[in-house]
């Protein structure tokens, strides 16, 4: 049945050919397509940083719409870093304009011989010459594509030295620190010489049937002001949680040693509000406006979200907030992943700890505990991969094969995927989260946020468990990771912000029916959006099984099962994945 | 009412613009004799300090005046300095000089409250009015320009203004002589406009830092 069909921009970076055709009749947006497309064309067994691998962005018909945040664009292809199905999504400004100029999906095939960037406006497509731009960074490529170009108005995504450098958890990022952050994406970007994609529309997105359209929009928008988390999540945005995570007890202290931490409150929201802010910043048509502009010694930029705060500073055992600021500010600048380069330090100076690791044996950076050596160089180092870099831009799981069996025992990821700064443990639907979606050690999947927030009435709603809401339980988080995963995939399909869709809970199937009805004037129903999210579950599950998944791959870290939670709020706290994960399993209808 | 009114010049002020992050002037220069009285409001007004870039504001605008969201379709655009990360939404100011009036065919004339009207049936689509606005707040789309009509008293701009950066200040005729060699597409001369505007805002935020300790 067709749903809604796209335009696909289809780019050969071999032969410099481009072709627009349809997308796939059965999709709803972006990762709908995008997850097909690769399991449709994709070779099995391509080596991800070749030629042969395959690159999609995709957007949908809801983007660049009166919809409140509705500006996401997802980038998937096989990760770099997996070897499974990577894709990861960015806010900002740039998915709207590339809905605007009249494209759903870009698929990029092939690489070229050097750097070029695609430049498109509207209905003109052109592969253009980028070897003046190789080796800048990503605030300095867009920059100069504005100055080039003459139009500071134009949308631009571009890879930063980090993905040049084919490091495989470099990003694809928009507005300068707006990130498609996770998996490695941009190496892939970066493996067919696109240096950028630069962008300008003005193709109206224009509903069928206005009034309903309308209608659904504010609908959304009553549900975001009226929530009770809005006022907090205006002023701090994510990094809000930190507080939450410190009173449940699942902060990543000094790598997970501790939960606990002394100095939180040089490190937490309110010291880097007062300390660093200087103005909010928003993503498109956004009411939150959640992001925030910082300046510091070092540098300035938008940010840090909770993860590069948080993993920059308690992770690493750093109570020095302008550090962490600056050391966000830089990955950012440099194209790396901010989640999975702090983990990778924060594992490095936890084995320098342990005695494992000696400075010695990272080019002689100091790698105590919060060094600020550590937070500064490194990921230069890795960006370029100079020095100990190239060993580190591997990533934690292959950069420990080298250090020994001690090393590896020590690293938090799943799938080759690095972990999030919060503990699993004592979140036991995101630990479950983090076991088994298709990604690997990651929470952005789909947030399972009800089992943070005690509401008994909300998870009768939405998985019908009411221990679906308490994070200590094991019952219940099968349904709710499920039910996560689906609204994750509904979110990165509409393109919709999912710090408002799923943590905060404010969109759902029924909502979505309505926009998707009433802009594209059929009728389509919640169970109909539902099905689509379940077909595409199982597309990024048949294409991780044909690259090898086996169901042994849907754990967790060895260092979170053989041990409870050491001491603080949580203290004693373990986790039972398997019990958990063949709960999931049941939900799915999958074999164990 | 903000602070950003209370801003005043009277001297010739140079602004250069650059990213201290990256250690160069990549994002704009400009050289302006601010010799006149300036006061950068009128008609719709915009809060540089408050602004915080999401353009909501093009979104309503687009939709009240064609039921589709385009930026191309909306009278009132954001700038976005994002190396500095400065963000402004710029309508018509109804500024004393009205450069645009100087139509050839005698298309626009001034409202009851200091709008453009346009006679859709008299303009030729000549785009001539939209390169002589220095602050490039003239859009275009299919061959007419679009000026800011303030939606007949209650703009939708301020209404979904989400930080109330906003307002409409239509009594106010304010000049932009300081602006007229602005040059460009109307995008650069928006960021041009935005880069000496927001610098006491910039000021502001560096006087607490010594960059580069």
């Amino acid at each position: 049945m067709t749903l809604y069909q796209g335009t696909r921009l289809r780019v050969d970076l071999t032969s410099r050919e481009v072709a627009r055709e349809r997308t796939q009749p059965n999709g709803i947006g972006a990762r709908s397509w995008n997850s097909a497309t690769l399991l449709e064309e994709l070779a099995p067994g391509v080596e991800p940083l070749s030629p042969d691998n395959i690159l999609c962005i995709g957007v949908g018909p809801l983007t660049g719409s009166e919809l409140i945040a509705s500006c996401r664009f997802i980038a998937s292809a096989k990760s770099p870093l997996t070897g499974f199905l990577g894709d990861s999504g960015a806010r900002g400004f740039f998915a709207p304009e590339l809905r605007w100029s009249g494209h759903d999906q870009l698929v990029f095939t092939g690489a070229s011989d050097r750097w070029v960037y695609l430049f498109i406006d509207d209905d003109k497509v052109e592969i253009r010459d980028a070897s003046h731009l190789a080796g800048l960074d990503i605030t300095e490529t867009t920059l100069q594509l504005h100055d080039d170009l003459g139009d500071p108005d134009l949308q631009v995504a571009a890879i930063g030295p980090a993905g040049e450098n084919l490091v495989r958890y470099a990003i694809i990022s928009c507005n300068l620190a707006r990130a498609a952050g996770r998996t490695g994406m941009g190496a892939v970007m970066g493996s067919k010489r696109l240096k950028a994609i630069v962008v300008r529309g003005s193709k109206p997105v224009r509903p069928a049937d206005p009034e309903r359209f309308k209608r659904a929009c504010a609908d959304f928008r009553a549900n975001i002001e009226n929530h009770r988390e809005f006022e907090s999540r205006r002023k701090y945005g994510t990094t809000r949680i930190m507080d939450s995570l410190a009173k449940f007890g699942v902060l990543p202290a000094f790598h997970y040693r501790t939960a606990l931490f002394d100095e939180l409150d040089k490190v937490k929201a309110e010291a880097l509000r007062r300390d660093h802010v200087v103005k909010a910043k928003s993503c498109y048509n956004c009411n939150v406006y959640c992001s925030r502009y910082n300046l510091t010694r070092y540098s300035e930029g938008e940010g840090p979200e909770y993860e590069a705060q948080a993993g920059f500073t308690v992770k690493c055992g750093s109570s020095d907030m302008e550090l962490g600021v600056a050391a966000s500010n830089a990955v950012n600048r440099l194209g790396l992943d901010c989640i999975s380069t702090a983990e990778i330090i924060a594992w490095l100076m936890e084995c320098r700890a342990e005695g494992i690791i000696a400075d010695s044996d990272v080019d002689g950076i100091d790698l105590s505990w919060g060094s600020r050596e550590a937070l500064l160089e490194l990921p230069e180092k890795i960006a370029r991969r100079e020095g100990i870099g190239d060993l580190l831009a591997g990533g934690s799981k292959r950069a420990a094969q080298a250090f020994g069996s001690s090393a590896e025992a020590l690293t938090a990821e799943v799938k080759g995927l690095e972990l999030f700064s919060a503990d699993p443990r004592g979140i036991k639907g995101y630990g479950l989260m983090n076991a088994v979606n298709s990604r690997g050690g990651d929470h952005y999947r789909g947030e399972p946020t009800i089992e943070l927030t005690g509401d008994e009435a909300l998870a009768i709603k939405r998985v019908g468990d009411p221990n679906a809401a308490h994070r200590l339980k094991e019952e219940g988080k099968g349904a709710l990771v499920n039910y996560a995963e689906h609204l994750g995939i509904l979110s990165d399909s509409v393109t919709l912000c999912k710090n408002i869709s799923c943590c905060m809970d404010a969109f759902d199937f029924d909502l979505a029916g309505e926009a998707y009805s009433a802009l594209l004037g059929q009728e389509i129903s919640a169970q109909q959006l539902w099905d689509v999210c379940t077909e595409v579950g199982q597309i990024e599950r048949d294409f991780n099984i044909r690259e090898g998944l086996t169901p042994q791959d849907d754990t967790l870290p060895l260092r979170f099962l053989d041990k409870p939670i050491p001491d603080g709020p949580a203290k004693g706290t373990t986790i039972d994945i398997n019990r958990l994960v063949r709960d999931y399993y049941k939900e799915k209808g999958w074999e164990a | 009412m903000s602070h950003f009114l209370l801003l005043r010049f009277r001297r010739i002020y140079t602004v250069s613009v650059g990213c201290h992050a990256t250690g160069e002037d990549r994002c704009t220069s400009v050289a302006i004799r601010m010799d006149v009285d300036y006061r950068p409001t009128g008609m719709i007004n915009c809060d540089v300090q408050l602004c915080v870039g999401c353009r909501m504001c093009e979104v309503a605008c687009s939709v009240a005046h064609f039921g589709a969201v385009s930026p191309a379709l909306s009278r009132i655009r954001v700038a976005k300095l994002e190396g500095i990360g400065i963000d402004l939404a710029i309508a018509c100011v109804g500024c004393a000089e009205k450069p645009c009036l100087q139509c050839a065919v005698d298309a626009l004339s001034v409202g009851p409250s200091g709008q453009i009207v346009l006679e859709a049936e008299v303009c030729i689509g000549c785009e001539d009015c939209v390169i002589r606005c220095p602050i490039g707040a003239v859009g275009f789309y299919e061959g007419e320009p679009l000026f800011c009509d303030l939606c007949d008293g209650a703009p939708s701009c301020v209404d979904v203004c989400p930080t109330g950066a906003l307002v409409n200040a239509a009594e106010l005729a304010p000049s932009l002589a300081p602006f007229m060699e602005l040059s460009g597409p109307s995008a650069r001369r928006r960021a041009d406009y935005t880069s000496t505007v927001s610098q006491p805002v910039r000021d502001s935020w560096l006087a607490g830092w010594r960059l580069g300790e």
